[in-house]
């Protein structure tokens, strides 16, 4: 059969943000594919040495639609580090609550996307339904539903009252028994398995060679989570539970994402529940004494890492954004061969992209 | 000459089955939506939908044949409206003849082959893929479904429909009999309907919409109108083949019990796309031969002992 060759993107139905990629084809079988990107470049990280430490936590928030909390808590815990001062215990656990949330909203938007993907938009609908009780708690209580504008360096804007302590409480009630019916679904769902188990499955050692984090890496047996092997607090009095599969396939990752949803969620409760009192941000100075530090978080797709120089004034001299879509999204030409035609929207959905992110 | 007339433009022809086509997407629309926990369009939106697509500007790309283009969905409009003719609404038969369930098996594939020919003659590289799958859904779906409508007219010893339905009056409904041949009925018109969960042609994040990809204005509003009168059509094909209680002699019974049916059908197709993932095309290839196609011809032998 002849070879000819599909573009996808930089605008397809397939695509939430541009991304452009040409995949060969003959008859349905995928031959092979290229990638190109850049298409939502913003030169943040030149921006950013172009502001107040003050100015940048507002800019680095843009970064990513989805993921904005984690960037400007990675960010802030690299400023405090250089300035040498300490979040109250409160404001951490705030933080921590925050990025758990994000998780929450991330996979839940996730999985409604790859349901879409395989034409069950029922599921799309439910979990898109589900996700607006975390979208809720955080316009709740940051008055920002995708920027909170929740980190200030030296703690958080925003302290909980009573009144929304038990909003959370009851949201995430909700939110739990809305996860096990996902789960349910995900497990049991025959079409849905069909569509993806076996799909382009990944081995470890791939994995390690492309430097590929998260949730994806973790669907392929590699056990790495930041949020216990490098946690900042309150992430080091947390248990956290890390949730590995050894198939590597779309299947796993669709798994690992819901159970993580599960998990998040729990830490949630627990944060919550132990959340102490007293101040939420300490006062932080203007200028950053001279040095350069490097600070990770766990995004919900994986690593997120900064690292920032400082000249003494009170712009950064150089800061340096990674993000994880960037490391799987070199993954994706080893994936894109020798499936369906059908399998690319679940190849693609499988390993979460996020375009903004990976380009800045 | 004036019956004639009104039986092929007001009922049961033209005007008939096009409200027939706009209540079945409202419903549809509506049922799918209350599934998927949202609200759902008003019921005039079909309406305001092809009137909308009427008006919009026509755009097709250079080098596509915009009278074969303009043509195929005119072609498979008459198509269905046609085999829709020869199906009896509520015992109302006007022009039933022996043979008719064939020739509106072939009136209803029309619109595939015409929807393959709308892929290659408009030139889009995704309505040529479009095209490919459908006629790769087409020899999937279509020998089952043929082998499972051949139990009723065996059954009945006929093959016209209103034969086959009025004939269900003294035997009894034929779904009772072959609720395996009904499944497999509608597994088929899914796939000739091209709905989801067996909308491979036009899976949008896979093949954008498929050979329709390039087609706007109102073409693709006669496309649409094509794709629910063909769902009318085969909504009332099954339930004459299957739920044959329409045929009740107390006439205004009839129209009624012919409606729920009708209604429960739609039920069962909105219910299938809500419920169902979208398969692969290699996956519906295995369905439709290695599954489909030996349980259909189960159903029919075993239609056949009974009737030795």
């Amino acid at each position: 059969m002849d070879k000819i060759s599909i573009p996808i993107g930089p605008h397809h139905p397939l695509l939430k943000e541009p991304l452009s990629m040409r995949i060969d084809i003959a008859g349905e079988r995928v031959l092979g594919g290229t990638l190109r990107l850049g298409y939502v470049h913003r030169g943040i990280e030149k921006m950013a040495t172009q502001r107040t430490y003050v100015q940048d936590v507002h800019l680095i928030e843009r970064i990513c639609g989805i993921c904005s909390h984690v960037h400007t808590t990675t960010f802030c815990l690299a400023v405090e580090k250089l300035l040498g001062i300490e979040v109250p215990p409160r404001g951490q656990y705030i933080r921590a609550m925050m990025c758990e949330l994000e998780r929450v909203h991330s996979h839940l938007l996730w999985l409604g996307i790859l349901a879409k993907h395989v034409g069950l938009e029922t599921v799309f609908m439910h979990a898109w339904h589900d996700r607006e009780l975390a979208l809720d708690i955080m316009e709740g209580v940051s008055g920002g539903r995708v920027s909170h504008a929740a980190n200030q360096i030296g703690g958080v804007r925003f302290d909980l009252s009573p009144e929304q302590v038990a909003m959370i409480k009851e949201n995430v009630e909700k939110l739990k028994a809305q996860v096990s019916g996902v789960l349910d679904v995900i497990e049991n769902e025959p079409a849905l398995r069909a569509r993806t188990q076996g799909v382009a499955p990944v081995s470890a050692d791939l994995i390690r060679d492309y430097c590929v984090v998260g949730p994806v890496a973790r669907a392929s047996g590699i056990d790495v989570d930041l949020r216990r092997d490098d946690p900042w607090p309150p992430y080091d009095q947390l248990d956290v539970n890390v949730i590995t599969r050894p198939e590597g396939d779309a299947w796993a990752r669709t798994l690992i994402r819901a159970l993580e949803t599960r998990e998040s969620l729990r830490l949630c409760e627990i944060l919550l529940s132990q959340m102490p009192v007293g101040p939420v941000t300490v006062r932080a100075p203007r200028k950053v004494p001279e040095g350069e530090v490097v600070t990770r978080s766990e995004a919900p797709r994986g690593e997120v890492l900064y690292y920032l120089r400082s000249d003494g004034s009170d712009k950064p001299a150089r800061l340096k954004v990674r993000t994880p879509t960037l490391a799987v999204l070199s993954l994706l030409p080893e994936q894109l061969s020798k499936i369906h035609v059908a399998d690319i929207p679940v190849v693609l959905a499988g390993i979460d992209l996020c375009i903004a992110c990976a380009d800045r | 000459m004036i019956r004639g007339l009104f039986y092929l433009l007001i009922f049961p022809g033209l005007a008939f089955q096009v409200v027939c086509g706009f209540a079945f997407e409202w419903i549809d629309r509506k049922l799918l939506a209350r599934f998927q926990r949202r609200i759902g369009p008003p019921w005039y939106q079909p309406l305001a939908d092809l009137i909308k697509l009427f008006s919009k500007e026509d755009l097709l790309p250079l080098g596509a044949y915009d009278f074969v283009d303009l043509m195929l969905p005119l072609i498979s409009l008459s198509a269905v409206l046609t085999a829709g003719l020869y199906i009896p609404i509520a015992r109302f038969t006007p022009f039933s003849f022996e043979g008719d369930l064939i020739v509106i098996q072939f009136l209803m594939s029309v619109p595939t082959l015409a929807y393959y020919l709308a892929g290659i003659a408009s030139v889009g590289i995704y309505s040529i893929l479009g095209g490919g799958r459908s006629l790769l859904q087409y020899f999937s779906y279509e020998v089952p479904l043929l082998i499972t409508i051949s139990g009723p007219a065996v059954m009945a010893g006929s093959w016209s429909v209103a034969e086959i339905s009025s004939s269900q009056l003294t035997m009894g409904p034929f779904i009772i009999f072959q609720p395996l041949g009904f499944i497999l009925a509608v597994v088929g018109l899914i796939g000739k309907l091209k709905r989801d969960p067996l909308d491979i042609p036009s899976a949008s994040s896979e093949v954008v919409g498929g050979s329709l990809t390039e087609f706007s204005g109102a073409k693709l509003g006669f496309w649409h109108l094509v794709m629910n009168v063909q769902a009318v059509v085969g909504i009332f094909l099954l339930v004459n083949l299957y739920m044959g209680w329409s045929n009740l002699t107390f006439p205004f019974a009839a129209i009624l019990v012919f409606l729920v049916e009708c209604l429960l059908m739609v039920l069962i197709l909105s219910g299938a796309s809500a419920v169902f993932a979208r398969l692969r095309i290699d996956q519906l290839a295995g369905l439709g031969w290695r599954i489909l196609v030996p349980l259909a011809l189960l159903q029919l032998g075993f239609v056949i002992l009974m009737g030795v």
